[in-house]
């Protein structure tokens, strides 16, 4: 059974007129990777930097282990932060650099030394002790950027988009290193982040946050299987929002195809569905179909198409064949079933 | 040097104008350098330029004025140093201790205000030497305090500031507030953040503004020369004392020595810094 490691509690802020955060409810479990996700301008890095200390809340609190820290000073949080920028001290060397946190903590000589060995054997890269910052790759800093915030032993560990300046490949190596490093020190984690593939990767539990406001609050499969509003599903994976119907029988109607869909709606209600690009097949036919092929691409393994139906662009995914519809054909939509999300209009 | 990159096949008359313009810039700046140089090997009594024959007189002429009583002025070359001495160094300690904190409010404050104040504390520099003399002058007298050597560090300190905040500004803007936030999270209270991560990373702007101070404080004459008193006055208003009837040769020799302390200085500092930032 896990237990609550740290709650927040209503927490709104505004930055005078402007409201970047309305009552924000939250409980992250203790050794857990929760990833807060959203557009740029939801609030998210204020959210984080309002659980760092870096910035107070207009109204609620901030719970640790049930203590009360709304307004403790940041220094006295002990929580462990990479940055954006990695804000990793220019005028220091690497071990300099791991070792600041300790000496603030008057830890011995030896202490320090060892610590900073044993972090440099974590990250991997045992041997840029004594190396200049600047002397660096990217993905180096990273790492030692992370290695810094962990040597404290961080009651929190937290992260603001720390991995967007990395190219796509470092990225990915990056994202199962953090989830690694996180695992083995076992410490909860909050990471900001506007990517939602690597919010899906590294994540217990996804936060997606828009306007200011929690939009869902759950596990990575969960929130792409069954998003609770149009936004999320949209947002994560990118869904086709389409308007839909509740038929005579109490099924769902989508553009003019009854998907068999039960919906608890009354018939005739207007709705909305949101279907994954995945959970669409094609089927060409002569004549009669749903939609025209206006575009499509063979990516390899997958070929993606923009399906003309209705009025609506709908895109659509699936495995590459021989037979696979091309631009200007006829074709006619299939969904699968377990798929649709359906949401009151 | 770029000089170098420049097209020499067809273009190469840009490259004797550059190379023109380098000569007449390094001649106007380093003549008066050269001309009290050669002047105060002269062995002359008179000073014509150039000289007709050369000696070490006058340097022997310095070291007697600063080992015999001397009755000829009403301050001594010796307590006219030690006075330029004190002055420049208070006024180095006060005007950065001022501009640190100062341009790191500047720096983190609001934009608007920070250009308001960058430009009041410009001001000494486009007021009219004169009247900035002047203007102390009658700020003093009317003050009707016995303020001692105050009554020429003041004066310094306004006329330096500029510069050394200056100096201390451009430094603070290479600083990112993730830094200090990064120091904090790790524990450091904000002083602490402060000593730890601001200071270092300004040190070079600091040592600039603290030789800028030194060296124009050293080396003011307009200024002080309304405010002297006959118990405090600087080394520029003795050397100008000892000048103003005829001009004595023994002047340039100590003026040699003043250059060659000053360039000193600048080398040192600049080696000091070396790599990161410019002290000009």
């Amino acid at each position: 059974m896990s237990e609550t490691h740290l709650t927040i509690e209503g927490v709104s802020k505004s930055f005078g007129d402007v409201r970047a955060l309305s009552n924000i409810d939250l409980k992250v479990d203790r050794g857990a990777f929760v990833c807060l996700l959203g557009p740029s301008g939801c609030g998210k890095t204020t959210l984080l930097r309002i659980i760092a200390g870096f910035e107070q809340a207009t109204s609620g609190k901030l719970l640790l282990d049930g203590a009360d820290i709304t307004d403790l000073a940041p220094h006295k949080r002990g929580f462990g932060m990479v940055f954006q920028s990695l804000a990793l001290f220019p005028h220091m060397s690497v071990a300099e650099n791991i070792a600041y946190g300790l000496k603030l903590r008057k830890a011995s000589r030896v202490e320090q030394k060892d610590r900073v060995e044993e972090l440099l054997n974590v990250i991997e890269l045992p041997h840029i002790a004594d190396r200049p910052v600047s002397a660096l790759s990217g993905g180096q800093r990273q790492r030692v950027a992370i290695a810094r915030a962990l040597a404290i032993q961080p009651k929190l560990f937290l992260l603001d988009e720390p991995l967007s300046a990395l190219d796509a490949k470092l990225r990915d190596n990056m994202q199962i290193e953090l989830r690694r490093l996180q695992q083995s020190f076992g410490v909860t984690t909050v990471l900001v982040t506007h990517d939602q593939t690597e919010a899906m990767m590294l994540a217990d539990e996804l936060v997606v946050l828009s306007d200011g406001v929690i939009q869902q609050a759950a596990p990575p499969s969960q929130v792409y299987q069954s998003p609770v509003n149009p936004f999320v599903a949209d947002f994560i994976g990118s869904a086709n929002i389409l308007p839909a119907v509740s038929t005579s029988q109490s099924t769902l109607g989508l553009l003019g195809v009854d998907t068999g869909v039960s919906v608890e709606h009354a018939p005739g209600s207007t709705l909305q569905a949101a279907v994954r690009s995945e959970a669409i097949s094609l089927r060409k036919v002569e004549s009669g179909g749903t939609g025209i092929v206006s575009f499509a691409r063979d990516l390899g393994p997958v070929t993606e198409w923009l399906v003309q139906a209705e009025g609506h662009e709908i895109r659509v995914r699936g495995a590459s064949s021989a037979v696979s519809p091309t631009v200007g054909d006829q074709v006619s939509l299939q969904f699968d079933q377990d798929r649709i999300s359906v949401f009151a209009s | 040097m770029r000089v170098g990159l420049l097209p020499t096949d067809r273009g190469g008359s840009y490259r004797f104008v550059i190379v023109l313009l380098a000569i007449l810039g390094i001649l106007v700046s380093a003549l008066p350098v050269v001309v009290v140089t050669i002047m105060s090997f002269s062995a002359a009594e008179t000073s014509g330029f150039p000289p007709d024959s050369y000696s070490l007189r006058w340097y022997g002429e310095v070291a007697r004025l600063f080992t015999n009583e001397d009755s000829s002025s009403a301050q001594s070359v010796v307590d006219s140093m030690v006075t330029s001495l004190v002055v420049a160094l208070i006024v180095m300690v006060v005007a950065t201790g001022v501009c640190i904190p100062l341009a790191y409010a500047l720096a983190r404050g609001q934009r608007r205000v920070r250009e308001g104040m960058e430009l009041l504390f410009t001001l000494p520099l486009v007021f009219p030497l004169v009247m900035l003399g002047i203007a102390f002058l009658l700020i003093a007298e009317s003050l009707a305090l016995e303020l001692g050597i105050w009554r020429i560090v003041i004066p310094h300190i306004a006329l330096v500031l500029p510069f050394v905040l200056r100096n201390c500004l451009s430094a603070m803007n290479g600083i990112s507030v993730e830094l200090e936030e990064a120091a904090i999270s790790l524990g450091a209270s904000p002083m602490r953040a402060i000593w730890d991560v601001v200071i270092p990373l300004m040190k070079a702007g600091i040592l600039a503004g603290l030789i800028f101070a030194l060296i124009i404080s050293f080396n003011e004459f307009t200024i002080t020369f309304f405010m002297y008193t006959i118990d405090v006055s600087t080394l520029p208003i003795w050397m100008y004392s000892r000048t103003v009837s005829s001009l004595d040769p023994s002047t340039l020799a100590l003026s040699v020595f003043i250059i060659a302390a000053d360039v000193l200085l600048i080398v040192l500092v600049d080696k000091l810094i070396a790599g990161k930032g410019n002290l000009f």
